[in-house]
């Protein structure tokens, strides 16, 4: 009965009394009234001229250095790893580009997959609030949806478009519970959303129409939720680079017709949708693109790491390299382990980041242990912390030998609101304190655009030469005027 | 982080059971559930949720191919082989379903014999019987590590939880995976578990299954090539334990001399008679035992006389739906499957066409049917029972009651039913050769020492492609 209301755009209202039976039917909302519906709806109504300025702005920031992150990603083992298995699982197929591999095409969802897993591989990768890598799981998606197009390519503006429609979703789905605003304990937050937002951008870039954009959020449901204890291994990089597959997927599904349930984001009691994702879950329909809606990456900027780790280990490395000052200037210019007798962490409460000694470079990138002794040791964190010969130093095993670590109750586990605080003992008794509550790459204390070039280039530079570096960052730069993004397309690899 | 060890246990079991510790008793249960499973899985190509897939399936590139059940001139990538077939075996909701309540065949089967076209050398039938095996109870002891798995589900479709993991199990074990790898197979399946109930019921449900194949299959393949997760990924709560919202989890020895007590030895399998949700099967039994009530009694039958049906139900609302407008809506609602049997007389394939969804004769039968949810009757498969009873114009009351439907574990096909329903399932697609020569093979299993695992798509096949040959199946028999 109720599927027969068919594909309306604007429901008609005088319709709802007609279809009522005589029997109690289960009291289901009108179709057309759904938060699901709602979505479905946004996804296949906003347009370019939708996206602001400042939005343009910002999501052309996160387009670059997720492009960056996942050129130096593609040196990675696991990224290795990955594409090995899609080439020899699969075959080399020649639609979608492979990052940073010259000549290396695979079929759309098997690009996204190891682009995504490039993107996440050294976590270096954007991170927002709530707690999310948006752009990891959509923006690889975008690129080899856009490869598979086969006649016109999307336009910058489309291509733009499609890519904040999936940071767009996952901001909002966030929004619909406590749980999400916290550092999470059960569900890789990426794993959950991040397919929902890739399924979102890619229905949005194939022009779904509303009831298969709803469809295509929904078979990507049914395809999220990987367990944190997976995070700090080496599948962690899997999770995004699956987000991004599997959310093209979904979409690709939908586009030919599969249906799933035109319920999955409303909460039905006793029937899980999203909701089985959540302890607690009140989701908000999503208002028209037409009716004042203000894009979330309007209100929240996006947070970009300066180094390769888990968001939590810029605030403690900020807090130790201040304290790395203070113990330089005292002389001799280097800091030695036999200095310092104590050190203590004050850090939020949260297993999966807190490691006294981690044995890889996957347990390293999550340990407040390691981050602070790095940075005490040389002034800073970067990509050659991670190396095996860095993490084997016996100046830092020794350091990370005397590390206490604290949870006070004012330092909740959330970015939003988290402190870093570094106490090293000296073996005199003087005790040098650093306190670090916004790491420079917060979304409060923004790289600038230099940093953000800075980065780039060191990232990009690893892997490709230098004019396609400038030229990579001068598309970008200019996506939303491109009339054609085979530009963009044509120089990742 | 607090590790028992429990991981580390399965991955060692995984390795260490060889086809020495298979019993006949699980020989013989798991060949019947292979040869349901392949006779569901044929009649499921025919399916529009099948034909999607294997379209999307198909535009993938691969060296290596594997078999499409139903599709002799096709093959694809293995994942997706796996995929697809997966897709086909719960595209109507006919596959087997256990306790506690999973469908663990059709996660495992596909993968395997997917896999297995995959391999340098071919595997025997007990190699086979074995991978099967070892996916099946792996499946069965994650489900006990948590009450929750013993009731209906209500938030994870229970085979997109632990059938990927079935899946990693059984690839890695036909794989020959080292005690390490296992291990790591099991942590990266974990991270593809877990879809929510709220898409059973629609279309997209059989890709539950097809994505627990093809994901635990891609597992093992990455453990395989050295990719590693967690190695406690069983033992803490942030592992495995995110599914449930109590866990406590144990570890599985295998003893180096000396018997394996396998879970399908101690609990065995329901086979359905219906393409619809387990549930159905009780309440289409009592609809049919109280039709008849009213038959005996009744001289002039009419089926417009009745004035109410009350269906005693558990609750669990995924499969309450009071007026389906599509297939998988109808096998999912106790009100279509009661008002079925009492129309038709039986239950059968045919019973979910569109046109039967949309009878006027069933609607107006459906306004008539009303649910209550005893709360003696526990929403677990092993536990609940269903009442029908029918209330005519005249003030009569027939009423009857159904606590172990047949095919139910407790009251098995026999052997005689569960080739019949291969038969009929087959017969869609296979000419009568093929369709008997599934059966010996399947028959036969433990003494092929080189098994084809293609042997599915090498029978001599021509589409029928005409009307189903009448279920015979249909021989109820009640408490």
């Amino acid at each position: 009965m109720i599927s027969t209301l068919q594909k309306t755009i604007r429901p008609v209202w005088a319709v709802r009394g007609l279809h009522k039976s005589a029997v109690e039917v289960l009291k289901r909302p009108d179709p057309e009234d759904t938060v699901t519906a709602s979505y479905g709806r946004f996804i296949s109504e906003v347009k370019p001229q939708h996206l602001s300025s400042l939005v343009l702005h910002r999501s052309k920031r996160m387009v670059l250095d997720s492009i960056g992150v996942g050129l130096i990603g593609s040196t990675t083992d696991v990224f290795e790893l990955a594409l090995q298995h899609c080439q020899h699982m699969y075959a080399p197929d020649d639609i979608s580009s492979v990052y940073g591999r010259r000549g290396s095409r695979l079929s759309p969802t098997l690009a996204a997959f190891v682009n995504g897993v490039a993107t996440h591989s050294m976590d270096f990768d954007d991170t927002w609030h709530p707690a999310t890598h948006p752009s990891g799981a959509v923006l690889p998606a975008v690129l080899a949806l856009s490869d598979m197009m086969p006649n016109s390519k999307p336009s910058g503006p489309d291509f733009l478009l499609a890519f904040n429609v999936g940071i767009e979703i996952q901001g909002r789905l966030m929004r619909f519970s406590h749980e999400a605003h916290n550092i999470p304990k059960r569900f890789h937050p990426p794993s959950v959303v991040g397919t929902m937002g890739s399924a979102a951008a890619c229905a949005r870039l194939l022009s779904l129409d509303h009831s298969q954009c709803s469809h295509a959020l929904a078979i990507a449901a049914s395809l999220s939720g990987a367990p944190m204890a997976n995070a700090a291994t080496q599948s962690k990089p899997l999770h995004i680079g699956n987000a991004s597959r599997l959310g093209l997927e979904a979409a690709l599904l939908a586009s030919r017709g599969l249906e799933a349930s035109p319920l999955v984001l409303d909460a039905v009691a006793g029937v899980a949708g999203f909701d089985a994702f959540y302890e607690d879950y009140v989701p908000e329909p999503l208002e028209s693109p037409n009716d004042g809606h203000v894009f979330l990456l309007e209100e929240q900027d996006m947070g970009f790491k300066r180094f390769p780790a888990h968001l939590g280990m810029h605030w403690v490395a900020d807090a130790a390299a201040s304290v790395h000052k203070l113990l330089v200037g005292l002389g001799p210019g280097t800091v030695s382990p036999s200095q310092l007798q104590d050190i203590l962490l004050r850090v939020p409460k949260s297993k999966y980041i807190n490691r006294p000694f981690p044995e890889s470079e996957h347990e390293a990138r999550h340990s407040f242990q390691f981050n602070a002794c790095s940075a005490l040791l040389d002034g800073e964190v970067t990509v050659q912390s991670f190396t095996p010969a860095a993490l084997r130093r016996p100046d830092l095993l020794a350091l990370l030998s005397r590390v206490r670590v604290e949870h006070p109750h004012d330092n909740p586990a959330n970015f939003n609101s988290m402190y870093g605080e570094v106490q090293v003992t000296l073996v005199e008794g003087e005790i040098l304190k650093g306190r670090c509550d916004t790491f420079y790459g917060h979304w409060r204390n923004p790289l600038t655009n230099e940093s953000l070039r800075k980065k780039f280039r060191n990232n990009a530079g690893a892997v490709l030469r230098s004019e396609q570096v400038e030229g990579l960052i001068d598309v970008v730069g200019g996506l939303d005027t491109l009339g054609d993004c085979r530009d963009l397309l044509s120089q990742l690899q | 982080m607090l590790c028992k060890g429990i991981t580390e246990s399965f991955g060692a079991a995984i390795h260490a059971l060889n086809t020495t510790k298979l019993t006949d008793g699980v020989i013989s249960r798991s060949k019947r559930m292979m040869l349901d499973t392949l006779g569901v899985g044929l009649i499921g190509s025919r399916t529009a949720v099948f034909n999607k897939a294997l379209t999307y399936s198909q535009s993938f590139k691969s060296d290596e191919r594997s078999s499409v059940w139903g599709k002799s001139q096709i093959t694809l990538p293995p994942p997706y082989a796996a995929f697809v077939n997966g897709i086909a075996v719960h595209s109507m909701d006919f596959d087997d379903t256990w306790h506690p309540a999973t469908h663990p065949s059709g996660a495992v089967l596909p993968a395997l014999l997917a896999l297995a076209e995959t391999l340098p050398s071919r595997p025997s039938g007990l190699d086979l019987l074995l991978a099967f095996n070892v996916g099946i109870e792996v499946q069965g002891r994650l489900l006990r590590f948590s009450r929750e798995a013993f009731n209906i589900p209500e938030r994870f479709h229970p085979p997109s939880v632990v059938g990927v993991m079935g899946s990693a199990a059984a690839s890695a074990k036909l794989l020959a995976l080292s005690p390490a790898e296992c291990i790591h197979a099991l942590a990266i399946a974990a991270s593809s578990a877990g879809a929510p109930l709220a898409n059973a019921a629609t279309q997209t449900k059989p890709l539950h299954i097809g994505n627990a194949a093809r994901r635990g299959l891609e597992a093992a393949q990455l453990a395989q090539m050295g990719l590693e997760g967690n190695p406690a990924i069983l033992d803490i709560p942030s592992g495995f334990g995110v599914y449930y919202k109590d866990y406590s989890p144990s570890a599985m020895t295998v003893p180096a001399s000396g018997d394996f007590k396998w879970m399908l030895e101690d609990q065995d399998i329901a086979l359905k008679r219906i393409p619809a949700h387990l549930g159905m099967h009780w309440v289409v039994d009592a609809a049919l035992a109280a039709r008849a009530k009213l038959e005996n009694t009744a001289r002039n039958f009419d089926l417009g006389q009745i004035r109410r049906v009350t269906l005693r139900v558990p609750s669990s609302k995924y499969v309450d739906c009071p007026l389906p407008s599509t297939e998988h809506q109808a096998r999912h609602s106790f009100q279509f499957n009661a008002s079925s049997a009492l129309l038709d007389n039986k239950v059968t394939v045919s019973s979910f066409s569109e046109a039967q969804i949309n009878r006027p004769a069933l609607k107006e039968l459906l306004s008539k049917v009303k649910v209550e949810t005893p709360k003696d009757n526990q929403p677990s498969f092993d536990k609940m029972y269903c009442e029908v009873e029918i209330e005519t114009d005249q003030g009569q009351s027939y009423a009857a009651r159904c606590d172990t439907f047949y095919g139910h574990w407790r009251k098995p096909l026999s052997q005689e039913d569960l080739v019949d329903k291969f038969i009929v399932n087959a017969s869609s697609v296979l000419c009568s050769e093929g369709v008997e020569g599934l059966i010996d093979v399947v028959g036969n299993m433990e003494s092929e020492r080189m098994l084809n695992p293609g042997f599915i798509s090498q029978v001599d096949k021509q589409s029928t492609g005409a009307v189903l040959q009448p279920a015979k199946i249909v021989n109820i028999r009640l408490e």
